[in-house]
């Protein structure tokens, strides 16, 4: 084989395993992105039910039950908008009502999400950039946590 | 006072290795050569001296230190306390330069390279460390001064207390920080046009021991994960986690390419080309978590002028390099010796493969920030995206893998093809019969064929070479063969766990004994004890399976007075075949709500990631 013809088929091959990795990765991020919404953006933004969406806000004071076999529900806020959310499972530690959370799940209804996966920073100052800046536009977000 | 010996000596190393600078291009005059490798040690020692006088404020408490008053607390035990000087963003940042300057140190007595390029190499790694120490000055001094009189340190993350997570960052860090001494030898060797037989030996040596030390330390953060977080995986595709991944990915091609080059004097540029994305790919890492762009469990405290400064680094460095890279490299006219199966085609199809995968990796990492910065809207990218699309690209590469040793470099042939095929055959056989009697899962049966088919044929391969070597060493000579398996053991593992991973929702009152998956698991007793600087609850479980076996299993939760935070500790049960794995939840009304899940085969990762790590260490004597 010619140096040309090796170089050739070195680049078909490639071509053909990049438009296939290309393909792979459209499809999946497709079907994979989630959307990270607070509350109030979430009645903006054209979810549909039955959508994944994750929320980010705080667990509104009062809010949360027990319902025994590892079921809770509680209420997730941005102070001006909520959301209720059930969830089967364990909470994490540092889940805490008035403190920030993150959770993911399917939208029921309008507002309600049935959540899979709850998270809450292991620093409880924690919160994402771009969730506290939509907080402090609400007021909501306590200066001294900076 | 420690302090002050501390920041003298990060100041000092930072003058010796500018004496290194200007002495390397007097380094033809009598006395000035003396000083070009007096300065090495000079500047070594005294990083040593300033990291040692941080450990010492830890140690002792020393809280006039702003950074030991941020991190650490007099109850903590004394290991934490050590390993507390790199549980934070600025100790960190010392240990980088300590372990930059040890490379710098160790690779001076290298005897192998021609003098020139071993000198150039050593500039250019000076370089980079002076990069790095006038960042560490000016962003990340720890030894800042407390301007208020304290007498309590605020304390480390408790989660940080553990000792596997007190080794993880050294050995991530030798790694990591590993890749620079590549770069600057594939610069020097570029700019020299040496790329030799020495040269090949040298980075090769070089390579192998950062690539092992990072796979060492990725390991044992996961590790770390697995049983500290209590979310019952060890994999989260995490950011963090992925920028670890992508050095990792990009420095198993240069390893490929550097044990293979040693045959045949080939892909020269590849190799420097690789050896430039490891190092970029490592300080785009670093970018991306330190300047808190990116949000992950992980998140050190960030600050924006820190990101900008490693972003500049990372231009530079990169920038300067490829251009180097795109004038200077000689363009071989040998020939690829490319046929339509032999090693060299297995080994480029290798690299083509992993840089696609490092790049599918590195597009869904970046991909929330550039639509965030495009469309102004918050996207997470979940673990969901990676598998499928990382694991169908990887595919072919872990095929070509059960055979690409045994392959020739001359011909078309793989001698003695019957076998192995063979092999392939029999083991897809055996895994549909296994599939027909389990639940049958496409990913489940490509793991496992793949796994078996790794691991047998590789055992084969071994075979035939200790007919073919007798005298020679075994594991030296069939040490790519033992990494193979490593990964096949590896493979089987991981299919199995997260395919055949069962999760159990239960509650639990005293002395109740439930069934799960023909175990049955009782509840014992729930002790509270006080610890050092934590409170333990601890919940008592007896496992018992059908021959009556019992194992105590002890899932609990901390509370670490000084941050006030609960942490949930997994209590596992470790056997060979599988783990059982049980996570505290709270207490209603006497009843316990337990997590409970089976992992079968876990033991299989960390075990096929330790025969990785063992082949690549003796890779290093392999001639």
């Amino acid at each position: 084989m010619t140096i040309r013809f090796q170089r050739l088929l070195l680049i078909i091959f490639s071509l053909i395993f990049l438009t296939f990795a290309v393909l792979l990765i459209l499809f999946n991020s497709k079907k994979n992105l989630v959307f990270f919404y607070t509350p109030s953006e979430l009645l903006n933004s054209n979810t549909e039910i039955n959508d994944i969406i994750r929320i980010g806000g705080f667990v509104k004071k009062n809010s949360f039950n027990n319902l025994g076999n590892n079921q809770y529900n509680f209420i997730i806020t941005d102070n001006k908008n909520f959301l209720s959310v059930t969830y089967t499972g364990l909470l994490p530690d540092l889940f805490k009502e008035e403190q920030g959370a993150v959770i993911q799940g399917i939208l029921l209804k309008d507002n309600i999400v049935n959540a899979s996966k709850v998270f809450a920073k292991h620093d409880e100052n924690y919160m994402p950039e771009s969730i506290k800046k939509q907080l402090e536009n609400n007021q909501y977000w306590k200066k001294k946590y900076e | 006072m420690i302090s002050l010996v501390g920041f003298s000596g990060l100041l000092l190393s930072f003058l010796f290795s500018l004496v290194i600078i200007i002495s390397y291009f007097f380094y033809n005059k009598k006395y000035l050569g003396q000083i070009f490798y007096y300065s090495i040690y000079l500047s070594f020692f005294a990083i040593i001296i300033s990291f040692v006088s941080l450990i010492f404020a830890y140690v002792n408490s020393d809280f006039s230190n702003y950074n030991v008053f941020q991190n650490s607390h007099s109850s903590k035990p004394l290991i934490y306390k050590i390993s507390g000087t790199w549980g934070n963003h600025e100790g960190s940042m010392l240990l980088w330069l300590v372990i930059m300057a040890c490379y710098n140190f160790f690779f001076s007595f290298n005897k192998e390279l021609d003098n020139d390029v071993k000198k150039l190499t050593i500039f250019f790694q000076t370089s980079l460390y002076l990069c790095f120490t006038l960042f560490v000055i000016c962003t990340s001094n720890p030894f800042l001064l407390n301007s208020i009189e304290v007498y309590e340190g605020l304390g480390l993350n408790p989660i940080l207390q553990d000792p596997s997570l007190a080794i993880h960052p050294p050995m991530l860090y030798i790694g990591y920080v590993g890749f620079s001494l590549i770069l600057s030898l594939s610069l020097a060797g570029l700019i020299f046009n040496k790329i030799n037989i020495k040269w090949i030996k040298t980075a090769k040596n070089w390579t192998l021991f950062c690539w092992s030390m990072l796979t060492g330390g990725i390991a044992l953060g996961s590790y770390w994960a697995y049983y500290e977080l209590g979310w019952g995986g060890w994999w989260f595709w995490d950011p963090v986690e992925n920028v670890s991944l992508m050095p990792w990915i990009a420095g198993l091609a240069l390893v490929h390419s550097l044990m293979m080059t040693q045959q045949e004097q080939l892909l020269k540029r590849w190799i420097v080309f690789l050896a430039i994305l490891c190092f970029s790919l490592s300080i785009f890492g670093t970018f991306l978590v330190r300047s808190g762009i990116l949000t992950s469990v992980h998140t050190f405290a960030s600050d924006s002028s820190r990101g900008i400064f490693i972003l500049i680094l990372f231009l530079v460095v990169t920038g300067f390099s490829f251009i180097l890279f795109i004038f200077k490299s000689e363009d071989s006219h040998k020939k690829l010796n490319l046929l339509f199966i032999n090693k060299t085609s297995a080994l480029v199809i290798n690299n083509i493969v992993m840089l696609i995968a490092c790049l599918t990796i590195l597009l869904g990492t970046i991909y929330p920030i550039i639509i965030e910065v495009l469309t102004n809207k918050r996207i997470s990218v979940g673990a969901p995206y990676f598998t499928s699309t990382a694991l169908p690209i990887l595919l072919p590469g872990f095929l070509l893998m059960s055979v690409a040793p045994a392959l020739s470099w001359q011909t078309n042939k793989l001698p003695k093809f019957k076998s192995y095929f063979l092999v392939f055959f029999t083991m897809s056989i055996l895994t549909l019969v296994i599939g027909y009697y389990t639940d049958f899962n496409i990913w489940g049966f490509i793991g496992i064929t793949l796994g078996l088919i790794i691991i047998t044929s590789s055992i084969l391969s071994m075979y035939y070479n200790s007919i073919k070597f007798k005298s020679k060493n075994f594991f030296i000579y069939n040490n790519a063969l033992i990494a193979h398996i490593g990964v096949g053991v590896m493979i089987l593992g991981v299919t199995c766990s997260s395919i055949f991973q069962s999760e159990h929702n239960q509650t639990f009152v005293l002395k109740e004994t439930k069934k799960i998956g023909g175990y049955s698991l009782t509840l014992d007793e729930i002790k509270i004890s006080d610890k050092n600087n934590f409170q333990e609850l601890l919940a008592i479980f007896t496992l018992s399976n059908s021959n009556l076996d019992q194992s105590v299993i002890k899932p609990g939760k901390r509370y670490y007075h000084v941050s006030k935070i609960i942490t949930t500790e997994a209590g596992i049960y470790h056997d060979w075949f599988q783990d059982f794995y049980i996570v505290l939840g709270d207490e209603k009304e006497g009843e316990w709500n337990v997590k409970i899940y089976k992992n079968p085969l876990v033991s299989f990762i960390w075990f096929g990631i330790i025969l990785m790590i063992f082949s690549g260490l003796i890779g290093i004597r392999k001639e």
